[in-house]
């Protein structure tokens, strides 16, 4: 029993990280319907970016993620204004392409700067945990938990009732009359874009801190961003929470109860099910 | 006139292609095969994704279903390889059939999305059964005889190509341009969408498959991570759309193209090669998402602004 | 248009099939295909810096010693970005374009396997010291020969000294990646623990570059586990090892198949890395006497001055792998690809990296010698005759670290 509990805890814990890791991604899609495979790559580059500031500048990751956003932020609105914005209006299956593109030159541009070797960002409490009873609970994945709650519900907040977030949904919805009303949809979606970019380098952050960093870890944290987005429901913010909890949950009872190469497999086929059963997600309205 | 003049310039590039094997070093002749499968794989997404109007990201599932098929044959049950092929053609079909019945029920990005979806799954999926072999893979029995890979690739396109070109000539195929265009006002006008979809979904599964099996056996050696790779999804798209989707020789002549500056890159510069890969992707979604037919259909009209053109009307 | 278009690109094929191919001379060429990038790239890379660091000292000596005359050696190395079907073609361009004499080989069991179908299929020894796994020797080919030892025997050191600890640990652990390699280690480790009289209580296959160890560290901690053995990678052992600390799990002892003898490993965990076991082939001592670098641990000196890190087995089988083809050459008297298969089959000499002799499958025979890390510093404490230094053991709790 004090097996099955730990194992829960731990899957709500990383369900909280995944919801964290996904949250880019489901802005921008969502909002903007730019699916952005090169979101892990953008995650591992917030992570190199945390290693720096720690290594070099003594930067503590968690304080340091502001700084980190901002950064992130910086270099996603220039990704979005400069290039993305050329291909917002072509079928959206254009994107998907670009985007891999741009995975693909990122992965080999970090793979130039920073060599194959892995690194991890290992401040002295990184193995600090909490135990209740015999159950025991990670501080940094406490911390990142609570992160993604309150991140997510600034997100929802900042989309739904902000003027901001209100003319970012605006644009995506009708562009044409978001201009009629002064709205400049290029800095607009490069905006949206960047903020999405910023949440990813704070995943990378946490990524870090938690795992290893190499160039090649974008490809399947793209995935489970992927998975944990539609799962959770595109059209609802509070939507990766569920997909996050949901998934991290699945993952973590898959690989206890069917076995230790069942995780992708779990994770894969809930995403296929949910697409072909109820393709809005879990919190999303049925179309 | 021209069109006699066109099928005879095409049966010598045929020809010519079939004599590669017999004068050229064993170097042309596996990069041949590489480019030849890649081709079958790019022309079998032409026509669930170029004429059908369904991009579909989940091809390299039918390729490995393929891998799969042969290599089981091959190593576990000791049966031909012809029967392999058969059995992986099979596979192939009943995946599209049975998965493509919920599947092309989305409609475009979410259609992509699922069969990403699928294709990820897979190689998931595989890496746990037995018979295949696990993660680790299965390694077959080695077969020394490039220039018969060589010869079965290069009918495999012959026979691809072909059906593409019937396609552009059939009811099935206007079928499946009306669905591209307006789905909702074929079916209105008596077109079976339901049925064209997976028709295609399946022939273009079938080919691929074809190439899967080809491919297992040449390289002696699959495992899920190669059979079902993602980046070969792409690949193929984009030798597609580079070469232009939605006509004969379009993704044949992108998939030549883009094989061989790719090896010539990976011979020469090896480290960028795949920099390369990702750059012509960016590079040709922004300036060329019509591919090179297009562009030597307008390009004398429009010059250099036929770019600029492209870029106008996609961005924001 | 369009048809002319397509028929021209045909025409070039032709073209590029007829193009002549210019030949080598004096020199003895030897090729290799590498992952230089792509995700094993950071242990690949070793494989190129032992290749060539190899190559340039034996050149120092006057090069290889062919009949009469001295010949020089020259490395021709491609990178295969981590794809195994790139090197399969690779390898084939190296034989009937550049026309190497012989060649080397890659890093990873998986690699090896898909690789020396070319070796074997051209009749051109290849010596490699990336593949450890039984597969690559179990199908009778002649031309592939390895430098690495049984993966089935990784653990056998490790096991007879779990016998002699006290107290003896009572439930163990055996988790392993599932690829080629760790799949091979761990069918061999069943059977020597049963021999030893050991407990196997959990026995968990996991997918390869898993990053949630989580669920099988709860395992662990719950059923009381006191030896934990891991085959994998090293970025899955270094994800293991840190949340085993946040879980605050910590096992009487664990023993990894790689990552310990690694320098870049034991940066990136510091301290947490301290009381690891491991095993390796080699260890860069003194009396492993060498033709051509002197002995191991000045062998170990001189490459780290030059590459900037601490050279481990990986290095120096590639270094023996080399040394195996030039010493071959020299006893065969030539470099006609049949007789250095010969001379390479009935090879018997000492290096640095020990005794090089291939077995009838074409495999090395090498002791593993257990390992520790004390105080951020590799510790050889078992080999085959006993206790080399005493083990710190049992490893204790995290906290009281």
């Amino acid at each position: 029993m004090d097996l099955l509990i730990q194992v829960l805890i731990n899957g709500v814990l990383l369900g909280g990280f995944y919801a964290i890791m996904a949250l880019g991604l489901a802005l921008v899609w969502g909002v903007l319907n730019i699916v952005n495979l090169a979101h892990g790559a953008f995650i591992m580059l917030g992570a190199y970016l945390s290693w720096y500031l720690y290594q070099y500048g003594g930067i503590d990751p968690f304080i340091g993620l502001p700084l980190n956003a901002v950064i992130m932020f910086a270099v996603g609105y220039a990704v979005q204004r400069g290039l993305l914005n050329l291909v917002v209006r072509a079928p959206m299956f254009n994107t998907l392409l670009i985007t891999f593109g741009i995975e693909v030159v990122l992965t080999y541009l970090a793979q130039l700067a920073f060599s194959a070797d892995f690194r991890t960002i290992n401040p002295p409490y990184a193995g600090d945990n909490i135990t209740v009873g015999s159950i025991v609970i990670p501080d940094v994945r406490l911390f990142a938990f609570g992160a993604a709650i309150v991140l997510t519900l600034a997100m929802w907040v900042f989309l739904l009732r902000t003027k901001l977030g209100r003319a970012i949904r605006a644009t995506s919805q009708n562009l044409t009359a978001a201009r009629l009303y002064g709205v400049e949809p290029r800095h607009l979606y490069a905006t949206t874009f960047g903020i999405g970019i910023g949440l990813a380098g704070a995943a990378g952050a946490l990524y870090g801190v938690i795992s290893q960093v190499n160039p090649y870890i974008g490809a399947s944290l793209t995935a489970k961003s992927f998975a944990i987005s539609i799962i959770g429901g595109l059209d609802n913010p509070l939507g990766v929470i569920v997909g996050g909890l949901a998934l991290g949950i699945i993952e973590s009872l898959a690989l206890l109860y069917v076995g230790a190469t069942f995780g992708d497999v779990a994770t894969f086929s809930v995403l296929v099910l949910v697409l072909i059963a109820r393709p809005t997600g879990l919190l999303g309205r049925t179309a | 006139m021209r069109k006699l003049l066109a099928a005879v310039l095409l049966l010598l590039g045929v020809a010519i292609l079939a004599a590669v094997p017999l004068v050229g070093s064993d170097v042309v002749v596996q990069f041949g095969i590489n480019a030849l499968l890649l081709a079958v794989l790019a022309q079998g997404w032409n026509i669930i994704g170029g004429y059908c109007g369904y991009p579909s990201f989940g091809n390299s599932t039918f390729f490995g279903l393929g891998c799969y098929g042969v290599a089981i044959a091959l190593v576990q049950w000791d049966l031909p390889f012809a029967v392999g092929l058969a059995f992986g053609a099979g596979l192939a079909i009943a995946f599209a059939i049975l998965l493509g019945i919920p599947v092309l029920r989305l409609k475009g990005h979410y259609f992509a999305i699922a069969t990403l979806a699928l294709a990820l799954a897979m190689t998931a999926i595989v890496s746990n059964i037995e018979i295949a072999g696990r993660n680790i893979g299965l390694v077959l029995p080695p077969l020394n005889n490039d220039p018969l890979f060589y010869e079965l690739s290069l009918g495999l396109l012959t026979v691809s190509t072909l059906t593409v070109f019937w396609l552009t000539r059939s009811r099935f195929g206007f079928g499946l341009i009306a669905i591209r265009e307006n789905e909702e006002g074929a079916a209105v006008m008596g077109v079976n969408t339901t049925l064209y979809k997976i028709l295609a979904f399946t022939l273009s599964g079938f080919f691929s498959a074809l190439a899967g099996g080809i491919y297992a056996y040449w390289i002696t050696f699959i495992d899920p991570t190669s059979a079902f790779d993602v980046g070969l999804n792409v690949k193929m798209i984009i030798m597609a759309v580079f070469g232009g989707t939605g006509t004969v020789l379009g993704p044949v002549l992108g998939a030549f193209l883009l094989s061989a500056i790719s090896e010539v890159l990976s011979s020469e510069v090896t480290t960028t090669a795949g920099l390369f890969f990702g750059l012509v992707v960016v590079a040709a979604v922004v300036l060329m998402p019509r591919g090179l037919t297009d562009i030597f259909q307008h390009f004398h009209k429009a010059g250099w602004r036929y770019f600029l053109n492209n870029i106008r009307t996609h961005r924001v | 248009m369009f048809i002319r278009a397509a028929f021209l690109s045909s025409l070039l094929l032709g073209a590029a099939a007829i193009a002549p191919v210019p030949s080598q001379a004096a020199d003895i060429l030897l090729g290799a295909s590498v992952q230089l990038t792509g995700p094993v790239a950071n242990t690949g890379r070793y494989y190129k810096d032992a290749y060539e660091f190899a190559v340039d000292k034996i050149n120092e000596h006057g090069g290889v010693k062919v009949g009469n005359e001295r010949r020089k050696l020259v490395l021709k190395i491609y990178d295969n970005q981590s794809d195994v079907s790139l090197s399969v073609r690779q390898y084939t361009q190296l034989v009937t374009q550049d026309k190497v004499n012989l060649l080397l080989g890659p890093f990873a069991s998986n690699f090896v396997l898909a690789d020396s179908a070319i070796s074997e299929k051209y009749k051109i020894p290849m010596v490699q010291g990336g593949g450890a796994s039984d597969q690559i020797f179990s199908r009778g080919f002649k031309y592939v020969f390895g430098t690495l030892p049984a993966a089935s025997d990784y653990f056998g050191s490790t096991i007879k000294m779990l016998t002699q600890l006290k107290p003896k640990p009572e439930n163990i652990a055996l988790l392993y990646a599932d690829d080629s390699f760790d799949v091979s280690v761990a069918k061999g480790t069943r059977p020597l623990l049963k021999e030893a009289g050991l407990k196997l209580t959990l026995d968990e296959r996991y997918t390869t570059n898993a990053t949630n160890f989580n669920s099988l560290l709860s395992q662990i901690r719950n059923a009381h586990i006191d030896a934990v053995l891991v085959a994998g990678h090293e970025t899955e052992i270094l994800n293991f090892v840190r949340q085993a600390k946040s879980l605050s799990v910590s096992p009487k002892m664990y023993s990894f198949t790689v990552g310990v003898p690694s320098a870049d490993f034991r940066k990136a965990l510091e301290d947490d890395a301290n009381f690891a076991f491991g095993m390796t082939a080699w260890l860069p001592s003194a009396s492993l006497k060498d033709k051509w670098f002197g002995d191991a641990e000045s062998f170990a000196k001189t490459y780290k001055a030059k590459y900037g890190y601490e050279p481990d087995y990986h290095a120096a089988s590639g270094v023996a792998d080399v040394e195996a083809l030039a010493q071959a050459i020299e006893n065969a008297g030539t470099v006609d690809p049949e007789k250095v298969r010969d001379a390479l089959a009935k090879l018997n000499f000492q290096s640095l990296y020990g005794t090089v002799a291939f077995g009838k499958n074409g495999q090395i025979t090498l002791p593993q010698t257990v390992i520790q890390i004390q105080d951020e510093k590799v510790v050889p404490v078992y080999g085959k005759d006993g206790f080399i230094k005493p083990p710190k053991y049992p490893m204790p709790a995290w906290n009281s670290r």
